[in-house]
């Protein structure tokens, strides 16, 4: 998913199914507060596709698998499944008796309806990508079927999907957030508006949303655990930047906080007078995406000067150190992580030379955008003066996350723009075809990069049953990428987040933001 | 004071030990205390305090100026007109100062360097278009006064055309008072382009201004204080001066037969 801020704070476990006892020690009730600089874009799990809109989707909605602390698969909605010998065809048992949080019953049928509407294009969900793999799906986007004939609920509590071709991936898609079980009838009539009337399974409901102010979770009395969650509610504060945030973090107004540079030497040092400091794994690479649409950005040249010229170390200096320089896109930790992809090391030298060569020794202008938290535009003054040390007159832009992520899609607009993505379920292609496959363009690849046999190499590796022949394919693609060059790789976080002394049960994980199902407070004095 | 500030606008920038934009420190996110090489310190991207600051001198009394010559050429054709021709002509401009006055002054410019790209250029005209109506309400209450002075009626009573009277009758008069808002207007400019900046809409980076300097400090304001105060001081020291000009030009005048 798209990651809004690097400081964000991520992720907790939430063990499905062989439910842990009662933690010892914990305590029921208190709410939660957090911070944060935007609105959250959407509570609709069909469109939300970035950490943001993820951390209270998965409050509101379950999926039938989901992931455990070793990024393993687990169980949610479905208790249990088989798969066919030709891994064509699925059956899910759900878990029975559950309901929405209005007290209806969640069946097989919304299931279907929810892949059905991710699948629908008049939804225009990003996730759509994800699924079109299952039978008849192509037909039902053409508009030529009714409904995905591959999709099929035989009871209340049984579903089965059938695919067109094996996709060994298939289970980990269904834990996307984009494969939410919503009330498919509900979610049918609102439309665009579900996203203000969301209604789902998970240990939490929406009690109230004011954009620009705040939104409010509070505890969802039908939740089928019922020892969980411990928390009564969680109160997110919009309209407050990450220096605000500490502010208000250090005078006990928020529970938990990314940590400013400036203040995060002595907190590593001593978190003690603080908080609680707790770091966590990441499956993160941030970049600057090149418009590879824009010239001279579309000359491959350019974008590798560009990337010579900037001093990566420095960023992660800037950041304290929180982090590794990235040499490739797929980060450390993932499956097919390779350590011996080379990425471009710090060298103007090359870089002018570069741009002599592709025509520009005497450089040229362009605009680097950013959502523009504090630290964003540190690092944006930061490239800003190594690109300058080589001709190149960068400026800098600040835009609102929102508006930030409209622009990027949009053809021909944004020259350079920071970002980050994160991995929703740990494999190659999560990076690799996602961001760049040129089939892309309209979902997740804002640097409108496209390479025909990077492509190839990429819809060859989707076959491939056995894991290592796949993670080789993407790895001879990863190369072929990394040597176009359609961002700047900047470096892979390291997360480091805050809590009040209160708080207890809080891990970071590497594929889900912030889960709270698991997190305790201690009572009031 | 103000010799003081000219220098260090004029050649200040030779006098800047280092680049200001290039990180010079030993290291970065840790800002070092003020110290020699560095005499007033190092900021988190390693950059030199007193050479920014002796560079955003240079900036920050450009846009000081300018911006206040832009405010006052406003000011003075607006109020003089509409203190010289009357009537409508007064009725509409001074209709039109007020609704400019009812905008507070900085939304207002959030709102003008919203709609246009912020560069040095847009912040002069933008100052300038915020700041005018102080200016042309004391031109055109100096104007009443002067249009019914005799010298005024008479040249009128000679046949002198309009332009020739503003020119050589009524502003060689107001001249006295619009060098005090000047100097006056100049601390404001100061000010406005301060926040401006501050609020990360002023002139954009690498140029190193007063007010981003402030606000790039602030996050680090607990661990680094210098980073603020001397960016801060600068400020002060500034609007003092050009404030002080305008009180011993006021002075001056009074003490005038």
């Amino acid at each position: 998913m798209l990651l809004a801020l690097v400081l964000l704070p991520a992720c907790r476990r939430d063990p499905p199914l062989d439910w842990p006892a009662r933690t010892p020690g914990s305590q029921r009730g208190g709410v939660l507060r957090l911070a944060g600089a935007d609105d959250v874009p959407t509570l609709d799990p069909a469109l939300g596709y970035d950490s943001r809109s993820w951390t209270f989707e998965q409050h509101l909605f379950e999926t039938l698998v989901t992931y455990d602390d070793a990024n393993g698969l687990v169980p949610l909605l479905a208790e249990r499944w088989d798969i066919s010998e030709d891994q064509r065809h699925y059956r899910f048992e759900l878990v029975p008796n559950v309901t929405f949080s209005d007290g209806t019953p969640l069946t097989a049928a919304d299931a279907v309806g929810s892949l059905e509407r991710v699948l629908d294009p008049r939804t225009r969900s990003q996730g759509a990508e994800y699924y079109r793999g299952i039978h008849g799906a192509r037909d039902f986007i053409a508009g030529t079927a009714p409904g995905v004939v591959g999709l099929a609920a035989p009871d209340a509590t049984t579903l089965t999907i059938a695919l067109d071709e094996p996709d060994p991936l298939f289970l980990e898609k269904l834990a996307l957030l984009f494969a939410s079980v919503v009330p498919a009838e509900r979610a049918r009539r609102l439309g665009d508006d579900f996203t203000d009337q969301p209604l789902g399974s998970g240990p939490f409901v929406l009690r109230e949303w004011r954009r620009g102010e705040r939104l409010v979770l509070a505890r969802n009395p039908r939740y089928r655990r019922p020892d969980r969650p411990y928390l009564d509610g969680i109160v997110e504060s919009t309209g407050v930047n990450s220096e605000l945030a500490w502010l208000q973090f250090l005078s006990d107004e928020i529970d938990v906080a990314g940590i400013p540079p400036a203040d995060f030497p002595a907190v590593r040092r001593d978190p003690s007078p603080v908080g609680q400091l707790v770091r966590g794994p990441t499956l993160w690479t941030t970049y600057i995406g090149l418009n590879c649409q824009m010239p001279p950005l579309d000359d491959r040249r350019v974008r590798q000067a560009l990337n010579y010229a900037v001093n990566k170390e420095d960023v992660v200096a800037l950041l304290n150190g929180r982090g590794v320089p990235a040499k490739g896109i797929v980060p450390p930790g993932m499956p097919g992580y390779a350590s011996d992809v080379t990425g471009y090391p710090y060298d103007p030298e090359r870089a002018r030379a570069l741009l002599r060569a592709a025509g520009h020794e005497d450089g040229f202008s362009t605009e680097l955008w950013t959502q523009g938290s504090d630290l964003d535009l540190k690092i944006g003054q930061k490239i800003q003066h190594d690109l300058s040390a080589v001709g190149v007159t960068m400026e800098i832009k600040q835009v609102a996350w929102s508006s930030f992520l409209e622009a990027i899609r949009q053809p021909r607009t944004v020259p350079l723009f920071d970002l980050g993505w994160s991995a929703d379920f740990p494999d190659p292609s999560n990076f690799l075809d996602v961001l760049f496959h040129s089939s892309r363009w309209d979902a997740n690849n804002h640097t409108f990069y496209a390479n025909a046999e990077f492509d190839r190499l990429l819809e060859h590796a989707r076959t491939l049953p056995d894991r290592v022949a796949r993670n080789r394919e993407y790895l001879t693609a990863e190369r072929l990428l990394v040597d176009d060059a359609p961002v700047i790789l900047l470096y892979h976080p390291i997360s480091y987040v805050m809590l009040q002394p209160r708080v207890h049960g809080y891990t970071i994980h590497a594929l889900l933001p912030a889960r709270f199902t698991e997190v305790w407070l201690d009572p009031e004095p | 004071m103000g010799a003081f500030l000219v220098v260090m606008a004029v050649v200040g920038p030779t006098l800047a030990p280092f680049d200001p934009t290039a990180p010079v420190a030993a290291h970065l996110a840790e800002p070092s205390p003020p110290g020699a090489p560095f005499y007033l310190g190092t900021d988190d991207l390693g950059r030199d305090v007193l050479s920014r600051l002796l560079y955003g001198a240079r900036i920050s009394l450009l846009v000081g100026l300018v911006a206040m010559v832009v405010t006052m050429a406003i000011g003075t054709v607006v109020g003089l007109s509409a203190g010289y021709f009357g009537g409508m002509v007064d009725v509409v401009l001074m209709r039109l100062t007020d609704v400019m006055l009812a905008f507070p002054g900085l939304l207002l410019a959030v709102a003008l360097v919203a709609v246009m790209r912020p560069n040095v250029w847009t912040i002069f005209v933008v100052i300038g278009l915020v700041s005018w109506t102080g200016v042309a309400r004391v031109v055109r209450s100096e104007t009443l006064s002067l249009r019914e002075r005799d010298f005024v009626v008479a040249a009128r009573a000679m046949g002198a055309s309009h332009g020739r009277i503003l020119l050589r009758h009524v502003l060689p008069n107001v001249a006295p008072t619009l060098i005090v808002i000047a100097a006056l207007s100049t601390s404001g400019t100061i000010l406005l382009d301060a926040g401006l900046s501050f609020l990360g809409i002023g002139v954009p980076p690498p140029t190193p201004t007063w007010g981003r300097m402030i606000q790039e400090a602030s996050s680090y304001y607990r661990v680094a204080p210098w980073l603020m105060a001397f960016p801060g001081l600068a400020v002060l020291y500034a609007v003092l001066t050009f404030n002080l000009i305008a009180y011993g030009l006021a002075d001056q005048g009074r003490g005038a037969p």
